[in-house]
């Protein structure tokens, strides 16, 4: 083992977002924590979107705030465009959105990292783990030195063998202008961890004063933008609008004509990309009778001349890029500061990391974002905070924070990894949530709050001021109903929207739960006064009301998962001999080594007489 | 702990032209080699015939047997399969040689069990087998036959399928909310396939009650007063002097029950007491229990005699039963009508009304087919055009997922939003998914990828 300086308690290689949540939650946590980035200017750098949250990912957002992260407290600062999508729907599946400034978000997460306590920060490149017996003790730096560490958390982000296609050219690299790191991909290779081959793309970025906004259709914000972070009272900042435009049939021939110059049809990309986010030339020729696709304008920043094209990631050849743009409405005569380009990278099947984020093969190393197959900016962040946490707590003794699929969006996401064949990068879907209607983004606080205070990651008095609140919630709707209301009162609400009669005194909350029944219609007849709420208690309360009875049966259902949940399968379980369990599901469970029947029963090729013959031999012992 | 190997007869127990010895498990080749040395070694799949011997050498039987190796066999494991001679006593010694050498004896279900936990077939198969093996009719053992090959999890898998193209609407309407054309799905177009789809359940859910009956037969019940002739169209439809018969009123005292089959399905006629307000106690419990079976069949066949006049004591009497399924039986056709025709067809509500004769015959090929026509009206003519009855646990399933569909109907016309019809949509595709094993869920995605333009 080569000289070691400096033992940290925890190592983050990278500094992307999984890598900044990683570092700031194990500092804070009170590791002496190391973070080694390339460059200083990568941090928290946003090579695809300029936004944070969407669908789903905004929920991912606002639990990590509830946890006591950084991303919510950033975005809010540094927002230029707030909004909440899916209000058509019910509230179970809102979601923020924020457009970012891209160079004001960077700096405000550096400031976050440079400012925090026992964290430190140097610019290198790892190339090797110093590791033995299967146990990781530290990394070693492209410079030569040594530097030890507990434990070692990877967020490589696109860099391992980034392999970027702008038509014919491929050029090495993490990013644009930015050379890859493949050395401590391959070392892990070596040392017989699992790897595949993942493939993401981008737009082209366009010079701001060369787009004519006129001939696009103009989208604003919200006007009353609600921030991402529980700790946020207000947003700030200046709101600026994205446009609209289209492609159009020219500009999709243009694409067919020159189909065979596409990286991605020539066989020259072997890496599997999202279908969730194709290339505008995916798109062309899978959905040829579609006339025309929708094109964001996202602007990168408020003192940005870039803009960046959403709908238009693409690996076609420079000239053609040029091409479709010349055919756009208000993009004719833009010019492309930077060329869209695909991006190949490697990745560890994630069924090789446990639900703690730390791998099964090595004790000690713990993979998070990218790395794991994942795509997103909000999904990194989740996994580097669970991983900065389980890495601290490992160190101070105690055991992982695991949480369930029925606590959260990032136990969905990580139970997922570590159950599922991930073959393309896994983006987060609120389908993918069984328990959606609970695990939404307005209640994040009081689903994960105490895990936050608990980590140390939060001030208690947040803790304390979200459980009056949910007391009052709570006492409010007992009051609805147990406080009866006269028949006579009940029609005068109803006033006619009701044929029968109404007979014998009603509880207020059942009038509340017609569907054209507001809460405020009841409110004044109430036999105890007006209700006490605050505005936010105020919307939670409806909220609980209108998933009423759904809620509890999705909760019942939870409940009869649990018991296959905390089964815990030994580690080391031997499937060879059990022939009564199918040959498929044996040899996916000596794959995927599942830490539970719970997770065993979400692994593709379990079938049902499988867990029965599994839960036999488990409680046999 | 590997899974043993097993042996059983295969074949129904009792004296017949073959009987089949079946094995299973990893050491079925080798037992079966050890019974049956084969000269040229014991190739997958052939048919060969052997000399059987004992452990100790001495020859058994000369047989046919095959080695079916895994997973090409019923059960997913090695199996052999010895087609021997139809004596029970060689059956046996061949089963015992099999036991010395290392099998043991399954218990019942095993073949089905094994075949069910290697993937073979689907929990609605397994169930099928079951009822195969026990089926005594060409219908039933059509059902069974059609369960087997999966006509059943065809039939469910088809409504998942109808599941999940909502499902796909519903979610997509969600997560891909920023997307053209996934931004919104039609309530009416919801409203009308959630009906579709349990018009299909129905069709299913149907096919249960007479499923059962197609196991367990149809209750036809002869009731009437005494001496109406009961006994006597009893034994002429069993075509057997099974019910002692005789002019005596009262003669018949207790409940007498034989199967009959009449165009592939299983009935169960029952004769009983006939009913009076005289007679002695055991007479008067004969009543009591005739009067139960009565209440409690599928079928009444009222008697009545019909060369007598209709009494107030036989109005009276039909009064005191209730049935929605009766036929009014004017027997004795042969010494001529009395009976009001117009009043007896009003007894019971009863829908068919036919004179017969148990002594000469006449009508009774009619009355089978009554009896046929009757009880094949509802859910069994569904059994015929689909070929599928389902068992209580399936109907179980399928009911609960009729019971989400219904919630759904409320729920779309109440305008609850995209996802609360989406818990009531996966909740019948989970229940559906019992009975094929598997989950249209984690399809929704994929559903969503490759049908539509996702990626703005």
């Amino acid at each position: 083992m080569p000289e070691q300086e400096n033992r940290y308690g925890v190592i983050v290689v990278g500094a992307g977002h999984a890598g900044c949540e990683a570092a700031l939650a194990a500092a804070r946590m009170g590791v002496e924590t190391l973070i080694v980035t390339l460059s200083l200017t990568d941090i928290a750098g946003m090579p695809c979107n300029p936004a944070v949250g969407g669908l789903a990912k905004g929920q991912l957002v606002r639990e990590i705030d509830a946890l006591g992260g950084e991303i919510g407290l950033a975005i809010d600062e540094t927002g230029i465009q707030f909004k909440m999508l899916n209000r058509s729907k019910g509230e179970a599946v809102w979601s923020p959105r924020a457009q970012a400034d891209k160079e004001a978000y960077h700096l405000r997460m550096l400031r976050a990292l440079k400012q925090q306590k026992r964290l430190e920060i140097i610019e290198d490149e790892a190339v090797d783990l110093i590791a033995g017996e299967g146990e990781v003790h530290g990394v070693v730096l492209k410079s030569g030195r040594s530097i030890g560490a507990e434990k070692v958390i990877l967020t490589l982000g696109t860099f391992p063998n980034g392999l970027m296609h702008t038509g014919e050219d491929q050029v090495p690299g993490g990013r644009v202008g930015e050379p890859p790191a493949g050395e401590i991909s391959d070392c892990l290779a070596e040392s017989g961890f699992i790897r595949g081959r993942l493939k993401t793309g981008t737009p082209p970025r366009l010079a701001r004063g060369t787009i004519d906004f006129s001939r696009c259709e103009i989208q604003p914000g919200d006007t009353d933008p609600r921030p991402f972070s529980f700790r946020t009272e207000k947003i700030e900042s200046e709101q600026v609008s994205c446009h609209i435009t289209y492609t159009n049939r020219e500009a999709h021939k243009l694409i067919m004509d020159n189909i065979d110059r596409a990286p991605l049809f020539s066989g020259q990309i072997k890496g599997v990309g999202p279908r969730y986010c194709p290339s505008i030339e995916d798109k062309v020729v899978r959905f040829r009778d579609k006339q025309r696709h929708q094109l964001f304008l996202e602007p990168e920043g408020l003192n940005s001349d870039l803009t960046y094209v959403n709908g238009l990631a693409t690996s076609l050849p420079r000239d053609v890029q040029e091409g479709i743009l010349k055919l756009v409405p208000g993009l004719e005569d833009a010019r492309i500061v930077r060329y869209g380009y695909a991006i190949e990278y490697d990745f560890f099947p994630p069924h090789q990391i446990h639900a703690s984020m730390e791998t099964r093969r090595m004790k000690n190393l713990y993979f998070a974002g990218q790395i794991n197959g994942t795509s997103g900016y909000e999904e990194a962040a989740a996994q580097g905070i669970m991983a900065g946490i389980n890495s601290a707590r490992s160190i101070c003794g105690t055991g992982p924070l695991v949480l369930r699929r029925d606590q959260a969006y990032i136990g969905v996401l990580i139970d997922d990894l570590v159950t599922k064949d991930i073959s393309e990068p896994y983006r987060m879907f609120t389908s993918r949530v069984e328990y959606r209607l609970q695990l939404r983004q307005d209640n994040a606080d009081r689903r994960l709050f105490r895990y936050g205070v608990k980590n140390g990651l939060l001030d208690r008095g947040w803790w304390e001021g979200m459980v009056s609140e949910s007391r009052n919630v709570v006492r409010a709707e007992v009051r609805l109903f147990s406080e009866k209301l006269d028949p006579e009162i009940c029609s005068e609400v109803l006033g006619g929207r009701e044929n029968d009669k109404i007979v014998g005194r009603k509880p207020a909350g059942e009038l509340v739960l017609r569907p054209e029944v507001e809460l405020e219609e009841v409110e004044p007849y109430l036999p105890g006064g007006r209700l006490d709420l605050s505005e936010k208690e105020r919307e939670s309360l409806k909220i609980r009301l209108k998933y009423r009875g759904y809620i509890e049966k999705q909760r019942r259902n939870a409940r009869k998962m649990l018991k296959m949940e905390k089964m815990r399968i030994p580690e080391r379980f031997e499937y060879a001999g059990i022939e009564a369990i199918s040959t498929e599901a044996r040899e996916k469970l000596e794959e995927f080594r599942p830490e539970t029947l719970g997770q065993a029963s979400r692994i593709a090729g379990v079938r049902r007489a499988d867990l029965s013959v599994l839960m036999v031999l488990l409680e046999r012992g | 702990m590997g899974e043993s190997t097993v042996v059983a007869l295969s074949s129904p127990p009792g004296r017949s032209g073959i009987a089949v010895v079946r094995m299973s498990g990893p050491e079925a080749a080798k037992i079966l080699g050890r019974l049956a040395p084969h000269a040229g070694g014991w190739k997958s799949h052939q048919l060969q015939k052997v000399l059987i011997r004992e452990i100790s050498g001495d020859p058994l039987d000369e047989v046919m047997a095959v080695l079916m190796e895994a997973p090409g066999s019923y059960t997913g494991e090695d199996v052999a399969e010895i087609y021997c001679h139809g004596s029970m006593r060689l059956a046996d010694n061949i089963i015992e040689e099999a036991i010395k050498a290392g099998a043991e004896m399954a218990p019942p279900g095993e073949f089905t069990r094994r075949a069910f936990l290697n993937g073979k077939i689907d929990m609605a198969q397994a169930e099928a087998v079951a009822d195969l093996i026990c089926s005594e009719t060409r219908l039933q053992s059509r059902v069974a036959l059609e369960h087997l090959r999966g006509g059943l999890s065809r039939r469910v898998k088809e409504i998942e399928k109808r599941l999940l193209r909502q499902l796909v609407l519903v979610e997509g309407s969600i997560d891909f909310s920023q997307e053209e054309g996934l931004g919104e799905f039609s309530r009416e177009k919801l409203h009308s396939e959630a009906e579709g789809v349990i018009s299909d359940l129905d069709k299913l859910i149907r096919t249960n009650i007479p499923g059962n009956k197609l196991r367990d037969g149809i209750r036809v019940t002869l009731a009437g007063p005494r001496n109406a002739g009961k006994s006597s169209i009893y034994n002429a439809l069993l075509g057997e002097e099974r019910a002692i018969v005789s002019h005596i009123p009262g003669t018949t005292r207790d409940l007498l029950r034989e199967r009959i089959h009449i165009r592939g399905l299983t009935y169960y006629l029952e004769d009983t007491a006939g009913i009076a307000e005289t007679g002695c106690e055991i007479e008067r419990r004969g009543i009591d229990v005739g009067r139960e079976a009565a209440r409690a069949a599928d079928l009444l066949l009222f008697v009545l005699d019909g060369s007598l006049p209709l009494s107030e004591e036989d109005i009276e009497m039909a009064g005191r039963i209730e049935h929605e399924l009766c036929i009014i039986l004017l027997n004795k056709s042969d010494l001529g009508l009395k009976t009001d025709r117009e009043k007896a067809g009003n007894l019971l509500g009863a829908r068919q009304m036919l004179e017969v004769s148990a002594v000469t015959g006449a009508g009774l090929e009619r009355l089978r087919e009554l009896i046929y026509d009757s009880t094949t009206t509802k859910g069994l003519t569904d059994i015929y055009r689909e070929r599928i009855a389902v068992n209580s646990r399936q109907c179980n399933a399928l009911k609960r997922a009729r019971g989400a569909m219904e919630s759904a109907l409320e729920d779309i016309s109440a305008g609850k939003p995209a996802e609360i019809l989406s818990v009531w949509l996966r909740e019948a595709a989970s229940a559906c998914g019992e009975i094929t094993g598997r989950s249209v869920e984690q399809d929704i995605l994929e559903e969503i990828f490759s049908s539509f333009c996702i990626g703005k």
